[in-house]
């Protein structure tokens, strides 16, 4: 028998790009979650002032930093900030946005034109403008950019979903549900919620990625991770004054940002054409 | 004959066009700086920079040379009354302002009748509010009585806010509107403030020193990025450039067309700590973070190894400065301390820097790498300008001001002593006055900075001051941090620009070959 399940593998396991792309996250994974047991040196306290900017090397294998730390160890630290906040924040904001996408495409009528209006304010204001403005109220930090970042991915889950909800509230089976007396509650989470689960899921996973970006652009401006914490974006604004001198400081957390964010994108697009069913196989 | 006539006099006109050719290009040339400036009246500017750029425009009664030796510039001489309290200046004759008008007394009474005037509300007028009055002797005399003896009044003078500005102008444009149409007795005559762009001056025909300038224009530009400023270099666009981030120092060096220059400087980089506040108001605490820092380290990796361990509260070059050593490094001696002071696992604080450049984010976190050594975990932040003035330098309740540690430098333009003590370590330089961020009071060095100002025995002052530095040495309401080099570039072809001590300008000789 063909479970969804089997279904969705069958057709993902075709995508190689995206299979690479799913590896590769989940070894990012495990690092991260593996860092602190598997760091050659303390990310933040180590520190040999005559190695100062010193190139890769055998013993320290992305070189040493400007202020004499390990750069191998302190982006291995810094992969759990940036999948922390990429992976939070997009959950935050799919959760809420799907709620209020439920809301507004089942009931329409007054809740929707709030809630999508509301979606429109947020929609005008370019993203990371936005999430600097947020910051800017909350004060810097860490879990105000998370906060920031969930906030502007509200608008996005909540059309997707309004619209899919707005679909499926028209189909049969859903209608044949409100016949027999189904309550509101029963028909949105029974019936349509799990109808716009392909949806939300593809774009959670090209979400992380933008996350991760906007997360590491706040700190880079010196709005989240504060010293001495190893985050991807505040190390390289700590690299950039070194940028002609030694590159080498900037470009591994610059390398480490790109293929992330390349990676969660693949894998999006990946799960969104094994979860189509209007993309047939051939 | 005309055909004939026609090349020859084309090619006369051609030679001629060559041979003016070098003689008229104008020698313009472009210093690259790293702020915008604030503001072109030296009076209302609390930034080096600007006061140096003002430079251009004005002149004081005195000055300093490139070697910040205290010089008379529109001053001719001085005499002082025996009770110290009336300064008799004799003027230069014969200067001129860019508006035409002649330099007289009167000059010298318009500015400083401004600067002591608490409406105008000038940022330095707590560096004039000791003159009493100004008079007019006579056209070439003017006399200045001051409220209280103040030995090192000259060096006020000659402090680069103190200048002469046009009476006629200061009448015609106001106390606010002067700072837009500066009209001063300097070499240059000021054209042109684009606030992000540019400012430009050019010769002023008149100057009363002859053969200066040599150069036709300067334009100051800001370029606030260090590396921009290091690329406006190798590109040729600017001549001359402070500071040069000391991480292209290398680079640049390796340019054959630039010289790198490490001047010493009375620029003290020091971390306070706010003594009236619990753990600091233990001085076993401050002593400890003293013993924790390990200068060498600060001067190496935050200025490129262009500064040196701070060996005195009252830097080298300044007048009366006394060697009171750099504070050993020692995190066992620091622990120890710490234990003693019931602070055996160390404690966590808020380490704030009042400023948010490259340096200070380095500066910041050595000084976290290495406190979190004896047990003491901080929180770093570079305070922005505006945040600096809000939450240290104007915060109005001494007990509840919310600065700990806190990392900032000092620039004694006066070059004496007392500027470099009485606002950052006087009892009643508490901010909103003044900058004691340490919130600092010890009687004894009160009394060291107020009988020092009422002598004028050098003998006497010296050894008062030394007295002072000695005591707030030990009292360690700081922890002096390094001295730093400044470190200017400039195009071989230019010459007679120099940084000087302080952080400012000379460029009363600046030449283009």
């Amino acid at each position: 028998m063909r479970t969804p399940w089997s279904e969705f593998w069958r057709k993902f396991r075709k995508q190689h790009v995206a299979l690479a792309a799913g590896g590769f996250v989940l070894v990012l994974v495990v690092l991260a979650v593996l860092a602190p047991y598997v760091v050659p040196f303390d990310a933040e306290n180590f520190f040999d002032y005559d190695t100062l900017n010193s190139p890769p090397s055998a013993k320290h294998w992305f070189g040493v930093d400007p202020l004499g730390r390990d750069i191998f160890s302190r982006l291995l630290m810094g992969s759990r900030i940036s999948l922390t906040a990429g992976f939070v924040s997009v959950a935050f904001g799919a959760v809420i946005g799907t709620v209020l996408g439920l809301v507004a495409g089942y009931y329409e009528g007054w809740w929707d034109r709030a809630i999508m209006r509301l979606c429109d304010v947020l929609f005008a204001f370019p993203g990371i403008l936005l999430a600097i403005a947020i910051v800017a109220i909350l004060g810097s930090g860490m879990a105000n950019v998370i906060i920031a970042v969930s906030i502007f991915s509200i608008p996005t889950f909540a059309r997707l979903v309004r619209g899919n909800t707005l679909a499926l509230k028209h189909l049969t089976y859903v209608e044949s549900a409100r016949s027999i007396g189904a309550s509101d509650t029963t028909i949105v989470l029974r019936h349509i919620f799990p109808g716009t689960i392909s949806a939300v899921v593809v774009y959670f996973s090209m979400r992380i990625g933008t996350s991760i970006i906007t997360a590491a652009s706040l700190s880079f401006l010196g709005m989240g991770a504060q010293p001495p914490t190893p985050e991807w974006g505040a190390m390289l604004n700590e690299a950039r004054s070194e940028m002609m001198t030694a590159p080498h400081v900037a470009l591994f957390p610059a390398v480490a940002i790109f293929l992330t964010v390349l990676a969660f994108n693949l894998l999006g697009d990946g799960l969104r054409d094994a979860l189509d069913p209007k993309i047939e196989q051939r | 004959m005309k055909p004939l006539f026609r090349p020859l006099a084309v090619g006369a006109l051609v030679a001629a066009a060559f041979a003016a050719g070098p003689a008229l290009a104008a020698k313009d040339v472009t210093f690259a700086v790293a702020s915008t400036f604030t503001t072109t009246d030296p009076y209302d500017a609390n930034d080096t920079l600007s006061q140096a750029m003002a430079k251009s425009f004005y002149e004081g009664l005195f000055g300093f040379d490139k070697d910040m030796k205290l010089i008379p510039v529109l001053a001719e001489s001085y005499d002082v009354s025996k009770d110290g309290l009336v300064y008799t200046i004799k003027l230069k004759k014969g200067v001129k302002f860019h508006d035409g008008t002649d330099f007289k007394a009167d000059a010298v009474k318009a500015s400083f009748d401004r600067v002591t005037n608490p409406d105008n509300k000038l940022k330095r007028y707590a560096l004039y509010s000791n003159i009493a009055r100004t008079d007019v002797v006579d056209d070439a005399t003017a006399r200045i009585t001051l409220k209280t003896p103040f030995s090192a009044f000259i060096n006020n003078l000659a402090h680069p806010s103190g200048v002469i500005i046009s009476p006629a102008a200061l009448k015609q444009y106001g106390n606010k509107d002067i700072a837009f149409h500066p009209v001063g007795t300097g070499p240059f005559k000021f054209v042109e403030w684009k606030a992000t762009d540019y400012l430009k001056v050019a010769r002023f025909d008149g100057y009363w020193k002859k053969g200066y300038p040599k150069v036709d224009g300067i334009t100051w530009k800001p370029v606030i990025d260090s590396n921009s400023r290091a690329a406006v270099m190798q590109t040729g666009e600017a001549q001359f450039t402070y500071p040069v981030p000391y991480e292209m120092a290398e680079t640049l060096k390796a340019k054959p067309e630039l010289d790198i220059v490490a001047a010493p400087s009375i620029i003290v980089r020091y971390l306070s700590m706010n003594t009236q506040q619990k753990p600091f108001d233990n001085p076993k605490v401050r002593q400890a973070i003293n013993y924790a820092i390990n200068k060498e380290a600060v001067a190496k990796v935050a200025f490129g190894g262009y500064a040196t361990p701070a060996d005195a509260i009252v830097p080298e070059g300044v007048e009366f400065s006394v060697k009171t050593g750099v504070w050993p490094y020692d995190v066992a001696k620091a622990k120890a301390l710490l234990a003693e002071a019931g602070y055996p696992n160390g404690f966590e604080t808020e380490l704030w820097s009042a400023y948010n450049h490259t340096i200070a984010q380095k500066v910041t976190q050595v000084l976290q790498q290495q406190l979190q050594q004896v047990g003491i975990k901080t929180k770093i932040t570079l305070l922005e300008a505006g945040q600096r003035v809000e939450k240290v330098e104007s915060w109005q309740d001494p007990a509840t001001a919310p600065v700990r540690l806190y990392y900032v430098g000092w620039s004694s333009s006066t070059g004496e002593a007392d500027w470099a003590l009485r606002p950052l370590l006087y009892s009643e330089s508490w901010p909103p006055k003044l900058f004691n961020t340490a919130y600092y009071k010890s009687e004894r060095v009160d009394g060291d900075i107020r009988n020092a100002l009422l002598t004028t025995d050098k003998a006497e002052k010296a050894k008062l001051y030394k007295d002072a530095q000695e005591t707030i040495y030990k009292d360690a309401p700081w922890a002096p941090l390094v001295t730093e080099k400044l470190l200017s570039a400039n195009n071989k072809k230019l010459s007679g620009v120099y940084t000087m001590p302080d952080g400012s300008f000379n460029f009363t000789d600046v030449d283009l070959k």
